[in-house]
């Protein structure tokens, strides 16, 4: 038995250490080799998912340069665009996907992630009666929107005005956004 | 089992044993005297389903607190009158569209887990009926669904379909907007808001009873309303600092919170300087969450995090031992 | 090897979540659905019954100044694998469950069975071990999620019954909804601690009867 500050006994440390780290890190090598192709197609089937949902025939990305810091990525389809927009929510960023007409009307809204408050917030993006009565007011709307507090004519959602003006916020983004594609 | 029956029909209780005709029940008693008239107020204000809303989560309070004893086979203390009080405000502290079933739910809530389960009153941790409250937001909408003010529009005893809904003042405050309501409606209580909260008058008249009687010091909710409108006074939103100072203060259920939910003995620091520390956070947090928070009212959720803190509270200002030696002192 | 008293270990006795009070964090955090429940707990499972043959077989291999990184190393290296398999195979599950896969890694129970037990016995008791533990936490985020399910949002089996919506036993207007955030976690946890410390004692009183009898 050497003793414990021995250098060769340090060296026995170092080494069983790496060799244990080597051999996890080529399994998880060979696991990713696997896997991140099966991922990458199921995050690009999600986008297209997400897309297809406010854009009849899906679309492909475009370029497109924000000055608003609202729009992160334009889809580009045969009957107009799907935007995705990231609006500030009450607790965070609301990732909502609209799709607008090549006549700059809105055919469609999503809410592709949020951290808005259960019960309250969070209906915008529920599946339930209150929130898609909420979403779909928006299809067809153009120019501008706004909650019929501030003088528009989106009904918010109960007790969570500050995430239904988030959502107009994004709406109107993505709608400047494809006005100024032409 | 014949010897513990004796057990529980002794008084057992440390040194000084001197008699006083207060007991928790004269205590309770008074406290709902001193709720009466903004009862009263309420049935003017909202109808008689304030009342029937009232009377019912008092009911079930009593109700709970008796059923728990007798599932345990514990001595029942409902005669205290302590569960009625908390029904009482528990009710006071919800909209007047609350349905029955939910405020039955707050109730268990607030009577069985919070006071019963951490061994009845005395030693619940937190107020029972201000945590009843946050349990019911399980249900935010039926909680933030405001009626008109008027006994014209009052919700109907069994449905409350036909009732007006508006916002209440404290809607607009939080959104940093003067509400539009004046400032002798707030005062007054003329104005929309939880059952009980509205009328700072007759909240105040409770407060001086409850003074006479001496059943409360005045130190935890003048502290407490002081923080309140120094902060408010300071930070105003808007350009009339004195008119939103005011709104703050007498709009929503600071005045209820602070006479009757900060100053409940279990719940609350014994120490003067505690006291003082308790309702300066109590006031602090309210105007933080009024401010910055997630709902309108911060009332509630600012007593029930001092209420917690109370334990540690107990620590400062603890008076020194009489002839204790320099060093326990400084300690 | 007693089989036998292992299984009991884990299921109630030794229980990690119930007795031990370890991996604290995810019992309270995805308890919301069945599906969550059954998914943490096989994952959980999987990866301690890995962590603990790999980390038995090496016992003698591994001087005890690095166990620590080393066993890390290792629990890292497995959550890492179920973490991609599940994006790649089971992606409802990974965005049902999302961060608190990979933070199976500092899950106690995992680091805790490695240290206590798979550092001093024999690789088929290891695995046994894993087994028995792994399943005493599944079944405890199990009930744990049926009752946060029923009360929190009135129904039974969400993510995998009827389209994943779950089968409806209480009418949608009626479920309390703190049930199913962090302070029903809470109050839900410490009840069935609460029952199944009675349930032991229960246990055990039955057992001493018997033996009195004998």
């Amino acid at each position: 038995m050497k003793t414990e500050s021995s250098a060769a006994y340090i060296a026995r440390l170092a080494i069983t250490l790496l060799l244990i780290t080597a051999v996890v890190a080529a399994a998880l090598a060979a696991v990713n080799s696997v896997t991140a192709p099966k991922i990458q197609a199921i995050n690009e089937q999600k986008t297209q998912t997400a897309i297809e949902a406010v854009l009849p025939g899906g679309g492909e990305e475009i370029a497109f340069t924000d000055d608003t810091g609202l729009v992160s990525t334009v889809y580009k389809g045969q009957s107009g665009y799907a935007v995705e927009v990231t609006p500030s929510g009450f607790n965070g960023t609301v990732t909502m996907m609209v799709g607008v007409d090549n006549a700059g009307k809105v055919l469609g809204i999503s809410v592709v992630n949020h951290t808005e408050t259960a019960g309250l917030g969070a209906e915008a993006a529920s599946q339930g009666a209150a929130g898609t009565a909420f979403r779909s007011q928006f299809t067809g709307m153009s120019g501008s929107v706004s909650v019929t507090k501030d003088g528009g004519q989106v009904d918010a959602l109960t007790g969570a005005t500050i995430t239904s003006r988030a959502v107009c916020t994004g709406v109107n983004a993505a709608l400047n956004a494809v006005a100024k594609l032409g | 089992m014949a010897q513990m029956k004796y057990f529980y029909e002794l008084t057992i209780s440390s040194s000084p044993h001197a008699h006083s005709p207060v007991t928790t029940r004269t205590i309770m008693r008074d406290v709902l005297i001193a709720l009466a008239p903004a009862l009263l107020g309420s049935i003017y204000f909202f109808g008689f389903r304030a009342l029937m809303v009232t009377l019912v989560s008092a009911a079930a309070c009593v109700f709970f607190e008796w059923l728990y004893c007798q599932i345990l086979k514990k001595p029942c203390k409902t005669y205290d009158l302590s569960a009625c009080v908390t029904g009482v405000l528990l009710a006071f502290v919800c909209p007047v569209t609350i349905p029955y079933w939910t405020i039955i739910l707050g109730d268990a809530f607030a009577i069985l887990l919070v006071k019963m389960l951490f061994g009845g009153l005395g030693k619940n941790i937190v107020n029972p009926a201000l945590a009843g409250r946050a349990f019911m937001f399980s249900w935010p909408v039926l909680m933030s669904n405001w009626v008109k003010v008027g006994f014209s529009n009052a919700a109907g005893i069994v449905s409350t379909a036909d009732a007006v809904t508006a916002a209440t003042p404290l809607a607009s405050l939080h959104q940093g907007v003067m509400c539009s309501e004046s400032i002798g409606a707030l005062f007054l209580g003329n104005v929309g808001g939880c059952i009980g909260e509205t009328s700072a008058l007759l909240l105040l008249i409770g407060f001086v009873y409850l003074l006479i009687r001496k059943v409360i010091s005045a130190r935890i909710p003048v502290t407490y309303i002081l923080t309140v409108a120094i902060l408010t006074f300071l930070f105003p939103r808007g350009n009339d600092r004195i008119a939103w100072m005011a709104a703050q203060v007498f709009g929503g259920g600071l005045m209820l919170g602070a006479i009757f939910m900060a100053t409940d003995y279990v719940t609350s620091p014994v120490t003067k300087l505690g006291q003082i520390v308790y309702a300066v956070g109590c006031g602090v947090l309210t105007v933080m969450i009024r401010y910055f928070g997630g709902y309108n009212e911060g009332v509630s959720y600012a007593i029930l995090c001092m209420n917690v803190c109370t334990v540690l509270l107990d620590k400062i200002g603890r008076p020194v031992k009489f002839g204790a030696p320099k060093k326990e002192a400084a300690k | 090897m007693d089989f036998k008293k292992q299984f009991k270990e884990g299921l109630l006795t030794k229980n990690p979540v119930l007795v031990q009070l370890l991996g604290m964090c995810s019992t309270l955090a995805i308890t919301t659905s069945l599906f969550n429940g059954i998914g943490m707990g096989l994952a959980v499972t999987a990866i301690l019954i890995c962590s603990n043959v790999l980390i038995s077989a090496l016992r003698n291999f591994i001087p005890s100044q690095i166990r620590i990184a080393a066993y890390i190393t290792i629990i890292a290296g497995f959550v890492t694998i179920v973490d991609l398999a599940l994006q790649a195979f089971i992606p409802a599950l990974s965005a049902s469950l999302g961060v608190f896969i990979p933070l199976i890694v500092v899950n106690c129970i995992v680091l805790g069975r490695a240290e206590a037990f798979a550092s001093k016995n024999t690789v088929a008791a290891s695995a046994v071990d894993g087994l028995c533990q792994g399943i005493g936490y599944t079944c405890a985020l199990i009930i744990v999620c049926v009752i946060r399910e029923l009360l929190g949002k009135g129904t039974f089996g969400g993510g995998i019954l009827n389209g994943g919506e779950g089968i409806r036993l209480i009418p949608a207007q009626f479920p309390a909804m703190q049930m199913v955030m962090p302070v029903g976690g809470f109050l839900v946890l410490g009840f069935v601690i609460a029952g199944s410390q009675k349930l032991m004692k229960h246990l055990e009183m039955k057992n001493k009867k018997k033996e009195a009898a004998k």
